[in-house]
């Protein structure tokens, strides 16, 4: 049972929420990675792995778009979450554009995240 | 005879008678004395008749030579014979002939059924004054007395007749004597009158007249010399040249040269000179006559002459003669030609001008016809027809006004002229003047102007705006196009003093006051009146505008006008004036609002921790069984970030808690450390490279804490936002305090972006200045108001390398403005410049 969990990873430079989300999406019944940057889930290898990728915008270094353009290089195509603190449509419909699955403003609930998981596996 | 028969008695008897008869006979030439000769024969042929018992008795006395002889005949009155005196007097020129010499002394002959004794008397001696033929049917006669007495009254008869022919000679001679007397008194009266009256004339003739003898010394002259030179008779005879004292003595000399040469040659003179009046003293000019007066044989009598004063005349002649060569020059120097042209249409006078537009010579064109010297060949025909009509009705449609015709010039060039023939009578005949005009250059200048007349109607016509154009006097003469498309009335509702029809009624009194005030003062014209617009049947705010056109003297032509639909400009300037006045505030709340971004940035992280916690810590003890480990630890972290987030409260109430206490001690590096707190996440985002220079000694400064940080916010967003195209170098970006010359405090933002153009420079502070896609160009002129009313400055230089440095100083310490002062200085920039 436990072997045919997704694997939901979370990249946010954001302490609370590395600490807070894992337990959430495992209590959802997933898989649940934590990474403080971009450059760290890139060098895990959990890449092939992720079946969904709940990802900040704002970082220090490579941002979360940036991140999406890299992963679309490498031909990765895994379905991407944004979470953001930073409440702007304007960026979020520009990020659905890019192929995002969905863009989740900071404080979201737990059915809006679950709404989310949802779609991008079924994607999947 | 029967002499000797008679009685003694009656011879006595007899001889008694015959004495008697002889008395009687002889006594006839007294009778006769005075009278006529044809009185005389009558007397004689009764008295003899009756003497001599005669049955027929005639007579004939030759007249003078030229005359016919005078021929009588006396017949007894018992005598009955029928036979009248005429045939009588010619059987008697038949028997007796002509020469009396042959007569027989007694002829017997039967005249009529009886015979009758004829004797003839000489009259005369030779009977060369005529004949007496006495005849009688008595047998014996004639007897001895009766021949005696015949004789002698035939005799009697040629004495009378002498007497009396005598007498009428002499009497001829005497009536002829007196005629001619009579006659000659006449002459002489008749003579003596004519005289006197040419003396008189001759006096009074309104010309000095005079007369001069052959050797040149004065004769007469009569009064009218005398009264005009004041010279007297005796003067004037004293010596041949005294009359020469009256002419000016330039002229002196050549008179006396001219009239000696006159006398000495007999042929008299004519000179004109000036002569003195005596009225005035004035020299005139005098013509001076004289010409000789000869006898039968030629030889000069006298020299009769006359002065006339001829002044007026000449001078009317100069006058005449000047006028006459002003007209010349005159219509030389005219800019027409002036051709004249007489009945036959030959040319008489050709001026200047026509030798220049025509190109034929003065002598050319004179005696030539005008219609082939000037007249395009087709058109001659029609000259020659139209000179005649005139001359046979005296109507000439063409003459005396401007025509436009075309003329030829002597290259054969056909080219436009303006002309006028005028018609004018010169004694019984016309001559005609022609006043021509090249207008080749007019009508071309005429052309350009039309053209630019089109041009100019098609562009008020076509430009885009409302023009109209007044007379002088304020009437609307003119209004184009768009005028009638936007009022949606007609030119003729318009013109004239219609246009008030276009105004809001509210409107036309002031307008129409301001305009009659222009109209008088030639003052330009600025109203905003309402104005009717047909699209929507409203009334919109114009602004309408003329200005007088003038001419050099100042005087005004025409008032030209435009009308500009200013209503939508006029609300957009209401609402701009609404939009400055909260300008400031919007800043403040725009400023406030990128706060607020921030500051929900801030508090949305530990937000959304304590969210995702609670609902995980909720599942977690809703499991079967409930992991309430896992619970706990949830809960715990829901109170970390709830901490968090009550931080992040903390320092926002920092940031407002005081706003409205704007006059305080400001440490500008605390003030901001938190800036950059709070806009941390945005430099982040920017990737921007920060770094911070807080000097420790800075002093406090006296101010507006919120504002002072809505100043460094701005110039950390400003360098934020220049980097975020840069991508071949770092994107750094360097805040520092430090103390600044003179006390006071600089804080300086210094970035790597793509700097300003140093042109710009003087801009960069200007409201609604910017050079990004997004900005409003607000925030650098905010700022520097806000750092210009805490007495401190705010300035921009570009760096050695790329990108832009940003400072302001402001002194420590200072008593800061008030907070109104501030709110001010806020509002001041977008209200001036807005305005």
């Amino acid at each position: 049972m436990m072997i045919t969990r997704s694997l939901v990873s979370v990249v946010d430079d954001d302490e609370s929420m590395r600490e807070s989300l894992p337990d959430l999406l495992r209590e959802f019944g997933y898989a649940a990675r934590t990474f403080s940057s971009a450059e760290e889930f890139l060098g895990s290898d959990c890449v092939d792995r992720t079946r969904c990728l709940m990802l900040d915008i704002a970082m220090q270094g490579m941002t979360g778009p940036d991140l999406q353009r890299e992963l679309k290089l490498r031909g990765q195509q895994i379905p991407i979450v944004f979470i953001t603190a930073h409440r702007d449509e304007a960026i979020r419909e520009r990020l659905l554009e890019e192929g995002a699955v969905e863009c989740l403003f900071k404080p979201f609930t737990d059915t809006a995240l679950l709404e989310a998981l949802k779609t991008a596996l079924r994607v999947n | 005879m029967d002499v000797q028969h008679e009685k003694p008695a009656d011879e006595i008897k007899r001889l008694q008678r015959c004495i008697n008869d002889l008395v009687s006979v002889l006594a006839l030439p007294a009778m006769w004395s005075g009278g006529e000769p044809s009185q005389i024969l009558h007397t004689f042929l009764d008295a003899l008749l009756v003497m001599l018992q005669l049955d027929l008795l005639y007579l004939r006395v030759n007249g003078p030579a030229s005359e016919a002889p005078i021929e009588a005949v006396r017949v007894a009155p018992s005598n009955d014979r029928t036979a009248r005196p005429q045939e009588i007097c010619k059987a008697i020129n038949q028997r007796f002939g002509d020469d009396p010499l042959k007569w027989p002394p007694v002829l017997k002959t039967s005249l009529g059924d009886g015979n009758i004794s004829i004797v003839p008397a000489r009259l005369g001696l030779h009977g060369e004054i005529g004949v007496i033929v006495a005849g009688s049917e008595r047998a014996d006669f004639p007897g001895q007395t009766e021949s005696l007495l015949l004789s002698v009254a035939a005799n009697q008869l040629v004495i009378g007749l002498q007497e009396a022919r005598l007498l009428s000679e002499q009497r001829r001679v005497a009536s002829e004597l007196d005629r001619r007397v009579a006659q000659r008194t006449a002459e002489l009266a008749q003579a003596n009158e004519a005289l006197h009256l040419q003396v008189a004339l001759l006096q009074k003739i309104p010309v000095a007249a005079w007369t001069v003898n052959p050797n040149g010394t004065t004769a007469f002259v009569n009064q009218s010399w005398l009264e005009y030179t004041g010279q007297t008779l005796e003067f004037v005879r004293s010596s041949p040249e005294a009359w020469m004292s009256a002419i000016h003595p330039e002229d002196r000399e050549e008179t006396a040269r001219r009239f000696w040469d006159g006398i000495r040659t007999g042929q008299g003179f004519t000179m004109e000179v000036r002569c003195r009046r005596l009225r005035d003293g004035e020299y005139r000019w005098h013509l001076n006559r004289a010409v000789p007066l000869r006898d039968a044989e030629g030889k000069v009598l006298r020299f009769v002459g006359t002065s006339t004063d001829i002044e007026d005349v000449k001078r009317s002649q100069e006058n005449l003669r000047r006028a006459e060569e002003r007209t010349r020059l005159i219509i030389d120097t005219a800019l027409d030609a002036v051709i004249t042209m007489d009945v036959q249409g030959t040319i008489s006078s050709w001026n200047k001008q026509a030798e220049v537009v025509f190109g034929w010579s003065n002598s050319e064109a004179i005696g030539q016809q005008l219609s082939e010297m000037i007249i395009p060949e087709p058109q001659r025909a029609a000259h020659v027809r139209g000179l005649r009509h005139f001359l046979a009705s005296g109507e000439g449609p063409i003459l005396r006004r401007r025509i436009q015709v075309t003329a030829v010039r002597r290259s054969g060039a056909e080219f436009p002229v303006e002309l006028e023939i005028v018609p004018m009578r010169l004694g019984s005949d016309w001559v005609f003047s022609a006043f021509i005009r090249d207008i080749t250059d007019s009508k071309r200048a005429e052309e350009k102007i039309r053209e630019s007349e089109f041009n100019l109607r098609q562009l008020t016509e076509t430009i885009p705006e409302m023009l109209w154009s007044a007379t002088p006097e304020g009437v609307i003469d003119y209004c184009n196009a768009r005028v009638l498309d936007y009022t949606g009335f007609s030119a003729e509702e318009i013109m004239g003093a219609g246009w008030m029809k276009l105004l809001h009624p509210d409107d036309t009194g002031e307008t129409t006051r301001v305009w009659m005030s222009c109209v008088r003062t030639g003052a330009p014209y600025r109203v905003e009146v309402r104005t009717f617009h047909a699209a929507d049947f409203t009334y919109r705010w114009c602004i309408t505008s003329a200005l007088p056109l003038r001419d050099q003297q100042g005087r005004i032509l025409k008032w030209h006008g435009t009308i500009v639909d200013m209503h939508d400009w006029k609300r957009a300037q209401e609402e701009l004036r609404n939009t400055q006045a909260a300008l400031a505030h919007m800043t403040r709340v725009m400023t406030m609002g990128q706060l607020t971004a921030s500051i929900a940035h801030e508090i949305n992280q530990p937000l959304a921790g304590i969210i995702t916690n609670a609902s995980t810590c909720l599942r977690m003890l809703a499991a079967d069984p409930p992991n309430v480990d896992g619970a706990r630890e949830t809960a715990r972290r829901t109170i970390r970030d709830g901490k968090r987030a009550s931080d992040v409260i903390t320092r926002l109430r920092a940031l407002f808690s005081k706003k409205n206490a704007s006059t305080e001690s400001v440490d500008l590096n605390e003030a901001t450390r938190e800036v950059l707190a709070l806009s941390s996440s945005k430099l982040q985002e920017n990737k921007v490279v920060l770094e911070v220079e807080l000097a420790a000694d800075v002093p406090f400064v006296t101010g507006d804490r919120v504002q002072l940080q809505q100043v460094i916010l701005n110039l950390l967003t400003n360098a934020s936002d220049a980097m975020s195209t840069v991508d071949d170098r770092p994107r750094k970006l360097l805040i520092k305090t430090e103390q600044d010359e003179g006390n006071r405090v600089r804080l300086t933002v210094q970035d790597a972006g793509v700097g300003f153009d140093p042109e710009t420079a003087g801009r960069l502070f200007d409201a609604f200045y910017t050079t990004k896609d997004e900005g409003m160009g607000i925030g650098l002129s905010v700022s520097r108001s806000i750092i210009e009313s805490h007495h401190g400055r705010l300035w921009a230089a570009p760096n050695e390398g790329p990108g832009a440095t940003f400072s302001f100083s402001v002194p420590r310490g200072h008593k800061a403005a008030t907070g109104a002062d501030s709110i001010r200085a806020m509002q001041k920039p977008a209200m001036t410049d807005g305005a």
